[in-house]
């Protein structure tokens, strides 16, 4: 934006003009005063090793987007560092705490939840049953209590663990103990 | 303004600089009179607000030379309160002012009446006093009640580490009671202790990788290791109840023993699911959550056995909070009339939220506002449009006066109605390890969907987290003036402890419903990945450029002992 000279300016326009210039005037003097407080007291933060961070940051970004286009990188594990290979799921087998049954590690959450009591299918299980006694002479089909059960937990289930309704699903008295 | 380097002095704690010979004799001749007094010409407004020099509320500062009132620079003397402007090039009537033979000498010290600075005419440059800093501060102070509620913090008396080494009698003690564990062997050698490979036990990534980044968090694995929390000790005493710490000391030990086939934290997840009984389920969840959920277990056991509930900022209840509890500060300030309300709450973690636009955030650290809140919020933000999100950035945002919406009015205690407010977090006490952790994931309640935000957000390695104590927060709310604020009890300059390093990254890849956790961790200098049960060496650029949901940083101190000592890390 070029500055307007003072000869073709009415006097209007030169007026508003002069009032910018010391608004800007003094805009730009607080910023130097408060930087220069800033600086004098030793208040700044360490820009160049923020900087350099940023320079690090960009620099391995792109030697990572470089090995993954020449498919270096997200190669199958081979080895680990202290020589051993490892299945795809672990297979190593100990006894379950709650049952005493010997079970593969890699299967052991899906058993303890059973084993536990816990988790939807189990909790569906106790509930068929005893919602099925309940509802046994008041309708006909079992079938649609569980469907409307399943559809309202599977609705408020987020599978990073939203917990917040989970709460309801203890309705039923047997797990309260916990 | 001239380039003078200045050398520097220790005030309250800070570095001053020396005052010039002009400065030093005008305190010399008049003392700190003169910077006091003038607190009754101190005028601040609107609340928050620059302070300004007005001998009357209604007085229109005028240069006594040439009658000007609208110069960028207008000072008064000091010693004779005599306004002059200061136009360089062009003219400085406060020059003249003070190397006028009218006038005896003394007259170099001046103060700019809009902006309350000191300024030396002989030397051309602004200067600095910490009498008249306070002076400032005690006036801003007044026009803005402040009420904050007393703190618990205990002051703890800083003691000098003493390195320990076991005498004779406890070393036979030792010998006795222990066996050595084998580090002859090849898997053994050079590799740092504790890295072991944890099996998924189905779906458990989101445990594997909170835990891998757990025995590797310096305070955490020096307690369990050091037989702090002895399971078979606290099993004897309390029956064999779940106990998360007696777990927590059993998988420090299977991972530190030296065995090196991957371990199964089974009898962990038991116990956990019986705590977190509303997460107990086979499917992939939040590390997050798992985190939290695991502090809370480990706090709920150990306050139980303890007669009187401790302060869980100070970290006195349990290891957990040892470890990881910090403090945040939130003020509220009215914009009527500027009374703060303070209120303080300890946190475990540091939630960060990414920016809400594409590259909404700094690419540079460098426009974070240290510099006065003049009542606009929102003005030093709004210009950074464009670049990469980043830890530091996020941590702006937090720590960023914020103001609450017309539908979020606070009621002032001052006012007795309801007003907008000025909203502002900042750290009072840091902890010994500082956990980000960064909201990837959305969850929206009135859309009925959640999604993942797979943006890159850049982490450093090396974290100052001086700009976003309540100290420099503070100070900067109020100018950057030297004084001791209330709550600023161990400045920012002065804290050394305000300098952390990373040391872990628990990384998510894929989508919401489908993805995998994945830890690298920092040891003597090396980065190793943590995929279950797989062990592997990565190089610092991997992690530079991973998608980091968790962060881990621990205080220097710490991690500066722990890498010095190659063997054990």
């Amino acid at each position: 934006m070029s500055l307007p000279n003072d000869d073709n300016m009415s006097p209007h326009a030169q007026l508003s003009s002069h009032f910018f210039g010391d608004l800007l005037d003094s805009i730009i003097v607080d910023v130097a005063s408060e930087c220069h407080r800033i600086a004098r007291l030793g208040l700044d933060r360490n820009l160049e090793e923020e900087e350099e961070e940023l320079r690090l940051s960009a620099q391995a970004r792109a030697r990572v987007a470089d090995s993954s286009s020449n498919g270096e990188t997200n190669s199958k594990y081979v080895v680990d560092i202290f020589g051993q290979t490892h299945p795809p799921v672990a297979n190593e087998i100990f006894d379950c705490m709650n049952c005493g049954r010997s079970i593969v590690a890699g299967r052991f959450a899906p058993h303890l939840e059973k084993c536990m009591g816990k988790g939807r299918k189990a909790r569906l299980k106790a509930t068929r049953s005893s919602t099925a006694a309940q509802n046994r002479y008041a309708r006909g089909s079992p079938g649609s209590t569980y469907s409307a059960y399943s559809n309202s937990t599977s609705v408020n289930r987020m599978s990073n663990g939203a917990s917040g309704v989970a709460g309801e699903e203890y309705s039923n008295g047997s797990f309260e103990e916990l | 303004m001239s380039s003078k380097i200045n050398h520097h002095q220790k005030i309250n704690g800070q570095n001053f600089p020396q005052p010039c010979p002009h400065l030093a004799d005008f305190r010399a001749r008049h003392g700190s009179k003169p910077f006091r007094a003038i607190q009754e010409c101190l005028r601040v407004k609107p609340p928050g607000g620059r302070a300004a020099i007005r001998r009357d509320p209604s007085e229109v500062p005028r240069c006594g030379a040439c009658g000007d009132a609208s110069r960028p620079r207008l000072y008064a003397c000091m010693a004779c309160a005599a306004v002059s402007c200061h136009a360089p090039p062009h003219s400085s009537h406060v020059a003249m002012h003070a190397t006028s033979t009218c006038n005896p000498p003394g007259h170099e010290i001046a103060v700019d009446v809009d902006r309350a600075e000191l300024f030396c005419c002989a030397c051309r440059d602004q200067v600095y006093d910490c009498d008249f800093d306070a002076a400032v501060v005690l006036a801003h102070t007044t026009s803005i009640i402040q009420s904050s509620k007393p703190e618990n913090l205990r002051k703890r008396r800083r003691i000098d580490y003493r390195p320990w080494s076991p005498d004779l009698r406890e070393r036979a003690l030792m010998v006795s009671n222990a066996s050595p564990i084998d580090s002859s062997s090849a898997t053994n050698g050079d590799l740092p202790r504790g890295l072991r490979g944890l099996n998924n036990l189905g779906n458990t990534c989101f445990m594997n990788s909170v835990l891998q980044a757990l025995f590797h968090t310096p305070p955490l694995r020096n307690y369990f290791l050091s037989d702090r929390h002895n399971r078979y000790y606290c099993q004897s005493k309390n029956g064999v109840k779940m106990c998360l710490a007696c777990d927590m000391d059993a998988m420090f030990s299977a991972v530190f023993s030296g065995d090196r086939t991957p371990y199964s934290p089974a009898k962990f997840l038991h116990s956990w699911w019986q705590h977190a009984a509303n997460l107990a389920s086979y499917e992939q969840q939040d590390a997050h959550e798992f985190f939290i959920s695991m502090l809370d277990g480990i706090h709920e056991k150990v306050e139980k056995d303890q007669r009187k509930p401790r302060n869980q900022g100070n970290g006195d209840c349990c290891i957990a909070h040892r470890v990881f509890s910090g403090i945040l500060r939130s003020d509220v300030m009215c914009m009527a009339c500027g009374f703060t309300s303070t209120t303080y709450d300890p946190c475990v973690d540091f939630s960060l939220d990414l920016e809400p636009n594409q590259g909404g955030s700094t690419k540079t650290a460098s426009t974070k506002s240290n510099h006065s809140c003049n009542g606009e919020a929102d003005s030093m933000n709004s210009s950074q449009n464009y670049g990469t999100s980043t830890l530091m950035g996020c941590l702006d945002r937090f720590t960023r006066a914020e103001r609450l919406g017309s539908d979020q009015k606070f009621f002032c205690q001052q006012c007795q109605v309801r007003q907008e407010s000025l909203k502002q977090m900042s750290i009072r006490k840091l902890p010994l390890v500082s956990c980000f952790h960064i909201k990837r994931f959305e969850h929206s309640s009135v859309r009925k969907m959640s999604r993942k935000v797979d943006r890159y957000l850049q982490f450093p390695f090396s974290l100052d987290m001086a700009p976003y104590l309540s100290s420099s927060i503070l100070r900067g709310r109020f100018g950057n003036r030297i004084f001791p604020f209330d709550g600023a009890e161990s400045d920012a300059l002065n804290e050394p402890s305000s300098e952390f390093e990373l040391f872990a990254v628990v990384t998510h890849t894929g989508k919401l419903d489908a993805g995998h956790y994945v830890t690298y961790l920092r040891l003597s200098n090396q980065w190793y990945k943590c995929d279950d049960a797989w062990i592997t060496q990565v190089n610092e650029s991997i992690v530079r450029a991973a998608q980091g949901y968790m962060m881990f940083y621990v205080q220097k101190m710490f991690y500066y002992r722990a890498s010095e000592r190659q063997v054990t890390s």
